[in-house]
C-alpha cells in the first residue's frame, strides 16, 4: 500500500512539474499557417559582411514588392546549420528558404534524400541559368545520387570565392623585390625574400591553407578533364602522375627552399591571416573570404594577383539559396532568390568586398573591389574554377591536413604523402559511385 | 585529525615547530599562488582580448596590451544575439533542470539506498552507464522522439532530457550516500510511527540537504554549459541558450577573436555570479544541517 502511495506521489509530482513547464516551453512555437503570408528566411552571414549587407537590402526590396507578407528573418550560427540542417528541414519547424553549404556532403546529400525542392523549372523560367557561368552552375546542380555537376538545380549561388595571392606592397618595396607576373618571376621573388632572411609565404599546416596551396600547385599542370575526374569522378585519378605528382613535388620544394617555414606545420588559418595582417609575411596564398577583413584591418599597402601561370584556380560558387521540400511559401522563396540576383543587390555584394556572381563591373566603385571582381570574372569566363581539394570525399579534409602537415615538417616524402592521400580518396569514391 | 597532532607535539617544540612550519607555509603559499595564476591565465587572456579591436588583435597578436579600450565587441555581441533573451532561456532551462533533477535523484536514491530495492546494484550501474553514454549517440533517437511527440524546438524537450541525464548521476551519487545512512535513525523514526513519506521528508531530506545543494549547483552549471543537445533541439533563435549564441560568432572560415572573447566574457559572468551567490547559501546550508 505504502509503495503505491509513494509511486502515486512521484507520478503526481512529475506530472505537475511537466505541466507548469509546458507553459514555459510552449513560448517557442509560433503557429505557422499554410497561407504563405510569411516567409521564414535563414542565413548565417554576419550583419556587416558583404552578403549580410546585400541580403538585408534584398529583404527590404522583397517587403516593398510584397506588401502584406511578413518576413521572419533569423541569423543562424554556421555550426548549427552545418550540423543539423537535415534534421531541421525534416521537421515542420524549418525555414521556407535558407542559405546552405554547397557540395556533395551538404546540399548534395540533402537533395538525394528528397529534402530540397527541385528548382530546375523555376531556373529556366526566370533565366537564372543565363546569369551563372558553367563552373558556377556545377555546385548548384546535383544528380539523383547527390553528386554535383549535372542534374537538377537544387540551389542558387549569389556570390563566388577563389584562391589568390595577397601581397604586402610595402615589404616588396622595402626589400626591393619586383611584383611577379609569371610563375618564374614568382619563384624568383620568393628566392629574393629568402636571400634576405624573410620567409616569403605564410602557411598554415593544421588547417585548409596547406591543402589549397598543394592543389593550386597541382592545377598549374591541370586541364578541365583532370578537374572533372578528380571532383566529379568521371575517370579514375592516378595520384602518382601529373598534375598531383608535380604538385606534391613542388610543395616539397617550397619547404626545402624555405619559401614555407617548417614551423608552420602546426599553425592554423587564423595564424596565417594575422601573420599577413601584422605585416610579417610578404605573401599568402588564400581565398577571397579574407578580403573584407584585410580591407578593414590592414594598415599598410597591399594588393592581390591571381596565382601566376595558372588557368585553373581553387574556388567555386559561394553557399546556395535552397528551398526546403517542406517550405510553406515556395513561390515567395523563388521571388526572393530572383531579387538577390538583380544587378543592384549584386553590386552591393561587390561594393562591400564580396565577389558577386552576376555583377556589372562598372557598377563597382572601389578600385580594390573592382580588381577582386575582375579577377574572378577572368577565372569564371575561362571556366577556370577548380573547386577545393577536400571536396570529393567525405572526411577528406582531415586526410589532406595530416598529409601536408607531414610534408611541411619533413616526416614524409612527397611519394609517401601521395600514397597516404590516394587510399582514402579511392575508397571514398568507390563508396559514392559504387564502382 | 590535525588538531590531535598539534596538541601532541605543541608544548615541547613550540618555537622550532613554528619556524619550521613557517618556512613550509611560504613554500605552500607560493605553490598555491602559482597554481592559482596558472588557472587564471586563460581568463586573463579572455579579459585582455575582449577589450581589443579586431585590427589590433590581428596585427599585434593576442598577448599584446590593447592600444585602445574597445567596447564595440561587447556591444555587438549583446545586441546581435539579443543577450537578455538568451540569458533568460539559459536561466529557465538550467534552473528547471537543477531543481527537477535534484528532486528526481532524491526520490530514486531513497528507493535504491534506503528502500533496498532488489537488484539495486544493477540499477545503479545502469544509471552510471546511461550517464557515461556520449551525447552524440543519443542525439538521433532523441530528435526522432521529440519530433514524434511534438516537443522538437521547445525548451521543455531540453529540460526533460537534461533532467534525466543529470539525475542519472545524481541517483548514482545519492544512492551510495543513502546506502550508508544509519539504520538506527530510520528505525527510531519508524518506532515513532513515521511512514515512508515522513521519513523522507523529516529525516532523510534534512540530513542530505548539503549534498543536494552541491548537486543543485553542479546540475545548474553543467546544464548551463551544455552545447550539443540545445544546438540540435532548439532551432529558433528565440529559444536558444547562451552557448549556442556564442557559437554564432564563429563563421565558416573566418573568426572574430575579440568579439568571441567579449561574448565569452559576458556569457561567463552569470555562471560565476551564480556560483558565488550559491556558495554562500551552500555553506549556510551545511552549518544549518550541522546544528540540527
Amino acid at each position: 500500500m505504502t509503495r503505491f502511495r509513494k509511486l502515486g506521489v512521484a507520478v503526481v509530482t512529475a506530472a505537475l512539474a511537466a505541466g507548469t513547464l509546458a507553459a514555459c516551453g510552449g513560448d517557442g512555437d509560433s503557429g505557422d499557417g499554410g497561407d504563405a503570408k510569411t516567409l521564414k528566411l535563414w542565413h548565417y552571414e554576419s550583419a556587416n559582411s558583404a552578403m549580410g549587407i546585400a541580403w538585408d537590402k534584398a529583404i527590404q526590396t522583397f517587403k516593398d514588392e510584397h506588401p502584406g507578407v511578413e518576413v521572419q528573418f533569423e541569423r543562424k550560427a554556421f555550426e548549427q546549420i552545418q550540423q543539423n540542417a537535415g534534421m531541421i528541414i525534416n521537421s515542420s519547424e524549418g525555414p521556407d528558404i535558407m542559405e546552405y553549404n554547397k557540395g556533395n556532403a551538404t546540399a548534395g546529400l540533402l537533395s538525394s534524400q528528397g529534402l530540397l525542392t527541385d528548382l530546375t523549372a523555376e531556373t529556366e523560367k526566370r533565366g537564372w541559368d543565363k546569369k551563372l557561368s558553367p563552373s558556377l552552375q556545377t555546385t548548384a546542380r546535383y544528380s539523383d545520387k547527390g553528386v554535383m555537376g549535372e542534374g537538377n538545380w537544387y540551389g542558387v549561388p549569389n556570390y563566388g570565392e577563389y584562391v589568390m595571392v595577397y601581397y604586402n606592397k610595402d615589404l616588396f618595396t622595402k626589400y626591393n623585390v619586383a611584383v611577379p607576373t609569371t610563375y618564374d618571376e614568382f619563384t624568383k621573388a620568393m628566392d629574393a625574400f629568402v636571400a634576405k632572411g624573410v620567409t616569403p609565404l605564410a602557411e598554415a599546416g593544421a588547417e585548409y591553407p596547406a591543402g589549397q596551396l598543394f592543389y593550386q600547385l597541382a592545377l598549374a599542370k591541370a586541364d578541365r578533364k583532370f578537374v572533372d575526374d578528380y571532383q566529379l569522378y568521371k575517370n579514375p585519378v592516378d595520384f602518382k602522375a601529373d598534375p598531383l605528382k608535380s604538385g606534391a613535388q613542388a610543395f616539397a620544394d617550397y619547404v626545402a627552399k624555405g619559401y614555407v617555414a617548417k614551423t608552420s606545420a602546426s599553425l592554423k588559418a587564423e595564424d596565417m591571416g594575422t601573420a599577413f595582417i601584422s605585416g610579417k609575411a610578404p605573401m599568402i596564398v588564400s581565398g577571397s573570404w579574407w578580403y573584407g577583413r584585410f580591407k578593414n584591418e590592414i594598415k599598410f599597402n597591399w594588393d592581390s594577383f591571381l596565382f601566376p601561370g595558372n588557368k585553373f584556380h581553387a574556388g567555386s560558387s559561394g553557399n546556395l539559396w535552397v528551398v526546403p521540400a517542406g517550405s510553406k511559401a515556395k513561390g515567395l522563396a523563388y521571388d526572393f532568390i530572383d531579387i538577390t540576383l538583380r544587378p543592384e543587390i549584386q553590386a552591393l555584394i561587390g561594393n562591400n568586398g564580396g565577389v558577386p556572381v552576376a555583377a556589372d563591373a562598372s557598377q563597382i566603385t572601389d578600385p580594390k573591389n573592382q580588381k577582386l571582381i575582375e579577377n574572378f570574372n577572368t577565372i569564371s569566363q575561362q571556366d577556370g574554377l577548380a573547386f577545393y581539394p577536400d571536396w570529393p570525399v567525405p572526411g577528406y579534409y582531415d586526410v589532406l591536413v595530416s598529409g601536408f602537415q607531414s610534408l611541411i615538417n619533413g616526416s614524409k616524402t612527397p611519394d609517401q604523402v601521395l600514397d597516404a592521400i590516394a587510399k582514402p580518396y579511392g575508397e571514398g569514391v568507390k563508396e559514392i559511385t559504387g564502382k | 585529525m590535525a588538531v590531535t597532532l598539534v596538541t601532541d607535539r605543541a608544548p615541547r617544540r613550540k618555537v622550532r615547530d613554528r619556524h619550521h612550519r613557517g618556512a613550509s607555509r611560504w613554500v605552500v603559499l607560493a605553490l598555491v599562488t602559482l597554481g592559482a595564476v596558472i588557472m587564471l591565465v586563460p581568463f586573463l587572456f579572455m579579459l585582455l582580448n575582449a577589450f581589443k579591436s579586431p585590427g589590433d588583435y590581428s596585427s599585434a597578436g593576442p598577448l599584446s596590451w590593447p592600444t585602445e579600450f574597445y567596447t564595440k565587441g561587447l556591444k555587438t555581441y549583446w545586441t546581435e544575439v539579443n543577450f537578455p533573451l538568451k540569458f533568460w532561456n539559459s536561466l529557465l532551462i538550467s534552473g528547471s533542470v537543477a531543481v527537477l533533477a535534484v528532486a528526481v535523484s532524491l526520490f530514486n536514491a531513497y528507493a535504491l539506498g534506503i528502500g533496498r530495492v532488489k537488484g539495486r546494484l544493477w540499477i545503479v550501474g545502469l544509471f552510471l552507464l546511461a550517464n557515461m553514454m556520449p551525447q552524440e549517440a543519443l542525439i538521433y533517437p532523441l530528435y526522432y522522439a521529440a519530433k514524434q511527440i511534438g516537443l522538437y524546438n521547445t525548451q521543455l524537450s531540453v529540460i526533460i532530457i537534461f533532467t534525466v541525464i543529470q539525475s542519472a548521476f545524481g541517483t548514482y551519487l545519492l544512492a551510495s550516500v543513502l546506502g550508508t545512512f544509519p539504520r538506527s535513525v530510520l528505525e527510531a523514526a519508524a518506532l515513532d510511527g513515521a511512514g515512508k513519506w515522513t521519513v523522507l521528508r523529516r529525516v532523510v531530506f534534512p540530513n542530505v540537504r548539503p549534498t543536494l545543494a552541491v548537486l543543485l549547483i553542479f546540475f545548474f552549471i553543467w546544464t548551463w554549459n551544455e552545447f550539443l543537445i540545445p544546438l540540435v533541439m532548439l532551432i529558433d533563435n528565440s529559444t536558444q541558450t547562451i552557448p549556442v549564441a556564442l557559437a554564432s560568432l564563429q563563421g565558416d572560415r573566418l573568426m572574430d577573436a575579440p568579439t568571441t572573447n567579449a561574448g565569452a566574457l559576458i556569457s561567463l559572468v552569470p555562471a560565476v555570479l551564480f556560483f558565488i551567490i550559491f556558495q554562500r547559501t551552500l555553506s549556510r546550508g551545511i552549518t544549518a544541517g550541522a546544528e540540527k
